[in-house]
Formats: C-alpha cells, sequence, structure tokens
C-alpha cells in the first residue's frame, strides 16, 4: 500500500437512502487501489466543482473486491454543502478519490473480548473492524460486543451488518424510541463489570460528547481503547496542518497531531481533553 | 527523437540570483510540507521548485484547532506557523530533498528581524538547498509576520538583515493586506532582494451562526484558493511594474490556465498552493498543460510569453 494513498477515478454504482438523510455510496474502483484497513478513510469529491471547494474525508464502511474491481462503500450523513451533492450522484456518475489514508485500528491481537462504541454515523469504521477481524485469524474467536447509540431509532444505521458479525448488540436511543433510554456511553458502563483488562479492548467512533464521556470511562476502568476521530480537513495527507488534534505534553506548550496522518485513530490516552 | 526535441518547448525559467529553474511552476510554502509527503503521487523531479513549510529557528507547535474553514471557491487557513523547526529540517528533511534535482527554497520567518538572520544563517552551508523566501506576511502570527510585512521599513530592515546573513539567493515574500505593494516591493529590493514571490494569504475571517462564534480558532485567518486569484494578478502586476527583479505570482492557480495568466502580467515563475490540497498532481497538470500550450501555438521558449500583456 502507498503511505500517502492514491488517487483514482471511482464509478459510482448506487447511492441508496438507508434512513433519512443517512445514505450509502457504492464505488466501483479500479483493482489498483489499496487495501483499506479499518478507520482508515478515503478524500472524495464529486466531480470537478469548485464548490464546495475541498474533498471530504469519509471512513471506509466497507471494502471488497474481485478479480476486475474494487468496491468501496461509505456511510454518510446528509448534513452541509459537500453531503447534500453527494446525495445526488447517481449510478454511473464518477467521483475522484484519493486513498486509502491514515492510521486505522490496531487488529485485535491477543484481545479475547473487542467492545465497539458507535455514536450515529461513527457506527461506519466499526463495522469494517468486526468484518475485517472475522475474517482474521484470532478475530474469529474474538467475543465482539457493540453499543451503538442515535438520536432516534429512525436513524440508527449499520444495525443489520452488526447484527450479523457481533455476539452482543446493544443499541441506546436519546428518546427511548429503541433499546435503552439514554447515551451509549451509559448504556456500556452498566455492563463494565463483564470488560476487564487487557483482555478487553474498545474501539470507539462518535461525537465529542460521546468520546469525552467514554474517555472518563476507560480512564477509570484502565480500558485500552483506540478512538477514531473527525476534523475538517484540506489534504488528508499531512501537509496542510489543518486537522490539527491536541495532545497531552509535557510542558504548558500545546502540541498537535495530525488527524489525517498521525490518525484519524488515535490511542484514546493520548488525546487532550478539551472542555471549550 | 530530434523532431520531438524540437517541438518541445523551453521551459526553463530565470528568477533572479543566478537561480535557473527547469519550468516556472514552483510549489507554495505550506502547502506541499517538505516534499515527501507528494512522492507516492507526483514525480517530484519534474517541478521547477519546491519551496518546504516555513521554518523558525525553534520548532512551534501552531494555533489551536479549528484551523482551516471552506469558503467559496477558497479556504480560510490560521495554521499558525507550524514547523519542525530549523535544525530538524536540515538534519531530517534535507537528505530526501537534496537527492531530488530540483530547486529547493526554504521559506524562513522569525519572531524578530534578528531571529530571520539566526534561520538564514544557519542554512547557508546546508547543501542543497536553492535559496531562501523570507515569509515578511503570514497572517497568522501575533509576532513577526504581516506587520513586518506591511510596513516597508521594516521589510527593507529584515531584507537587510537576511542579506547580510546569507550568500544564498533571497526571495522576498509579501503581503497582499497592504495599501501600496509598489512601495513595499520597491523597498525590499533596494535592501537586497534578488526576487519577489506574492501574494501570501489574505486576511479573512468566517462565523458559525449559530453557536456565533468565528470557525477559526485564531479568529482571523489567511484566505486562499481560486478566491483570491484576480487579487493577486492585479498585485503582481503593480509589482512587476514598481521593481526590475523578478517577481514569482502566487494566488489562486489552479490549472495552466491561470499559471499563464500570471506569466503574461509579468510573474517569471509561479507557485502552486491550494490547489496541491484538491489535487495532489496539480503541479505536474500545470506543467503538462503549459507545455501543450505553448506547443499547440508553436511557441518554443516559455519566456516569450512572460510579461507580454498587451494594453494596446
Amino acid at each position: 500500500m502507498k503511505e500517502g494513498g492514491q488517487i483514482e477515478m471511482g464509478i459510482v454504482r448506487s447511492n441508496d437512502e438507508v434512513a433519512p438523510d443517512h445514505r450509502i455510496l457504492a464505488i466501483e474502483l479500479p483493482p489498483s487501489f489499496g487495501d483499506g484497513q479499518p478507520g482508515q478513510f478515503v478524500m472524495l469529491r464529486p466531480g470537478e466543482c469548485r464548490d464546495p471547494f475541498l474533498p471530504r474525508p469519509f471512513s471506509i464502511y466497507t471494502m471488497d473486491r474481485d478479480g476486475e474491481s474494487v468496491h468501496l462503500y461509505l456511510l454518510y450523513r446528509v448534513v452541509g454543502k459537500g453531503t447534500v451533492l453527494m446525495a445526488s450522484l447517481r449510478r454511473g456518475d464518477t467521483v475522484m478519490l484519493l486513498g486509502p489514508l491514515g492510521r486505522g485500528f490496531d487488529p485485535p491481537g491477543e484481545a479475547e473480548k473487542a467492545v465497539l462504541v458507535a455514536g450515529g454515523v461513527g457506527v461506519a469504521p466499526l463495522v469494517c473492524y468486526a468484518e475485517r477481524a472475522r475474517k482474521t485469524g484470532s478475530g474469529r474467536a474474538l467475543e465482539i460486543t457493540a453499543y451503538v447509540g442515535a438520536r432516534t431509532e429512525g436513524i440508527l444505521v449499520g444495525l443489520d451488518r452488526l447484527e450479523a458479525l457481533c455476539d452482543v448488540l446493544k443499541v441506546a436511543t436519546d428518546d427511548g424510541s429503541r433499546g435503552y433510554n439514554g447515551t451509549v456511553t451509559e448504556l456500556f458502563r452498566r455492563d463494565l463489570d463483564k470488560f476487564r483488562p487487557p483482555g478487553s479492548v474498545v474501539k470507539a467512533c462518535g461525537p465529542k460528547g460521546m468520546t469525552d464521556a467514554l474517555r472518563d470511562i476507560v480512564e477509570r476502568e484502565g480500558l485500552y481503547c483506540q478512538v477514531s476521530l473527525e476534523e475538517r480537513m484540506a489534504c488528508g495527507i499531512g501537509v496542510c496542518l489543518g486537522c490539527a488534534v491536541r495532545v497531552k505534553g509535557d510542558d504548558a506548550e500545546p502540541a498537535y497531531l495530525r488527524v489525517c496522518k498521525d490518525g484519524p485513530v488515535f490511542d484514546m490516552g493520548v488525546i487532550y481533553r478539551d472542555d471549550r | 527523437m530530434t523532431g520531438d526535441v524540437l517541438s518541445t518547448p523551453n521551459m526553463a525559467v530565470s528568477i533572479g540570483g543566478g537561480i535557473v529553474l527547469k519550468n516556472p511552476v514552483m510549489t507554495a510554502s505550506g502547502t506541499f510540507g517538505y516534499g515527501e509527503e507528494f512522492s507516492s503521487h507526483i514525480d517530484l523531479s519534474r517541478l521547477g521548485g519546491i519551496v518546504v513549510k516555513g521554518l523558525s529557528l525553534r520548532p512551534r507547535a501552531g494555533n489551536r484547532p479549528p484551523r482551516i474553514m471552506e469558503t467559496s471557491a477558497g479556504m480560510l487557513n490560521a495554521i499558525g506557523l507550524e514547523n519542525v523547526g530549523v535544525e530538524a529540517f536540515i538534519a531530517e528533511k534535507m537528505k530526501f530533498l537534496r537527492t531530488l534535482g530540483t530547486a529547493i527554497v526554504a521559506n524562513i520567518f522569525g519572531d524578530t528581524p534578528k531571529e530571520y538572520g539566526s534561520v538564514a544563517e544557519r542554512l547557508n552551508d546546508v547543501e542543497g538547498v536553492t535559496a531562501l523566501e523570507v515569509n515578511i506576511s503570514c497572517p497568522n502570527v501575533k509576532t513577526g509576520g504581516v506587520d513586518l510585512g506591511a510596513d516597508p521599513v521594516m521589510a527593507g530592515k529584515v531584507t537587510r538583515i537576511v542579506r547580510k546573513a546569507t550568500d544564498l539567493p533571497i526571495i522576498v515574500k509579501l503581503t497582499p493586506n497592504v495599501t501600496d505593494i509598489g512601495v513595499v516591493a520597491r523597498s525590499v529590493e533596494e535592501a537586497g532582494a534578488d526576487a519577489l514571490s506574492l501574494i501570501n494569504t489574505l486576511k479573512g475571517m468566517s462565523v458559525d451562526i449559530e453557536s456565533r462564534r468565528p470557525h477559526l480558532g485564531n479568529i482571523t485567518g489567511g484566505l486562499s484558493g481560486p478566491a483570491v486569484k484576480p487579487v493577486a494578478l492585479r498585485m503582481v502586476w503593480e509589482a512587476v511594474r514598481a521593481v526590475s527583479i523578478p517577481v514569482i505570482g502566487i494566488g489562486g492557480i489552479m490549472n495552466h490556465e491561470d499559471a499563464l495568466e500570471f506569466l503574461i502580467t509579468g510573474a517569471s515563475a509561479v507557485q502552486v498552493g491550494t490547489a496541491n490540497f484538491i489535487n495532489p498532481a496539480a503541479t505536474i497538470d500545470i506543467i503538462e498543460g503549459m507545455e501543450r500550450w505553448l506547443e499547440n501555438r508553436g511557441i518554443a521558449d516559455v519566456n516569450q510569453i512572460v510579461g507580454t500583456l498587451d494594453l494596446s
């Protein structure tokens, strides 16, 4: 795999709505496109447009290959100018892709239990993680428990995939319309006695509020946790320094890492708690 | 092959201080890292030159996030000159850069005029450094930077200090955030600059109407991209008329047509910046596009179009 990803033109195969304002874009790419690891991402430009000006980063939801091509699936939420344009893509349209990029999740290794904590579309890289774990040696015996949260039942996404891949799947909604009535981190916290270090590892992706709450839990319990972060990006390959995330440092001088190149997956322990 | 050689236009240009670039397309500082990051996308040896991320005496952490915001046909950035520092650059980055066979321009800055001199002095004898680009124009740092570049006297002073500190050719990078670019350009020329490069970013701002907070952690940032190109072109035109040293055009260049506009206006070379974020191969596309454009018109030498703006 090339370190800085590669530029390829992809052909849209489908772009189906899976929940209100949530879609899965299926893209066909040439076989030369590198194998993406769970947690890695691609920069996508929907054609030769200047508005929106910048490409957008998306975590890999699923990726597979047959002889002639690579099939890449991106799960996304329609939130702004870029994703509105993306939602208008039709079968046969072309997109420009740069990827796969960044540092993904570490494979399960010696872990016996993996805990996935997802908020909203943050489920995407975790589905990819579970799927890849099931395909590799030790991952087949791995006990995977997934906690998935959303505002309301209608926008819970990725559950069908996780049901097939996980041993246990638990759901939380803010309005109680499905599963636990509350936050996904609280739902996970209630099950903590089932997960002890070092045999259990946590993989997470979701909004900042979820990540902050999860940090408090895993730090208290000494659980090893990797989290996939999101930040506005321009280049995706580590040169613009736009996607800085503050990390813990020894001195008063703040230190930053790049979400695109040093991440997007980080050990939770290195991230500075920013209470802004 | 003889036929090919004859039909391929000469792309080499001089940018002052005895520097000859193999073609007029360089990368702009802060948009190309230290070169190596692009090595999997393009053949770096084909570039006219690489201008590296701005270097200071000591490493800098940069500004607090968020650091970028998209705008209409452009982007705002407030990175804050995050960089590895001149020592790490020499120890870790130059080894790769000096193998490329293209001009390597070290962009430098300091918190004080004296610090500019110290960085310049440190780079003076480093093998493989072709020239220095003196950044007196970053809008995102509180000391040095834009205030120096907006004041013709200070701009001249910094240039003189760097001139004394190094034998390397000096390119001085100017800010557009001034009333009269000609005055600053002349001051820098008189102080011993071998060439000028412009424009750096235009100071701008963007607000989130829901939170009522600025989109950038630094509140203001520098605007770049196609949105600034007409301003850049106008200022290059003014600078070219004000000085007799070469001018390097920068600002929103996305394709070879944009680059040609700058050359026709009088720029001896161009730097491609924000386009590298959108397409890592933008520089090569521009070089090839320019070659084809010249070929198709039977123009044997790119220098034949430099400064040919027809005002009749």
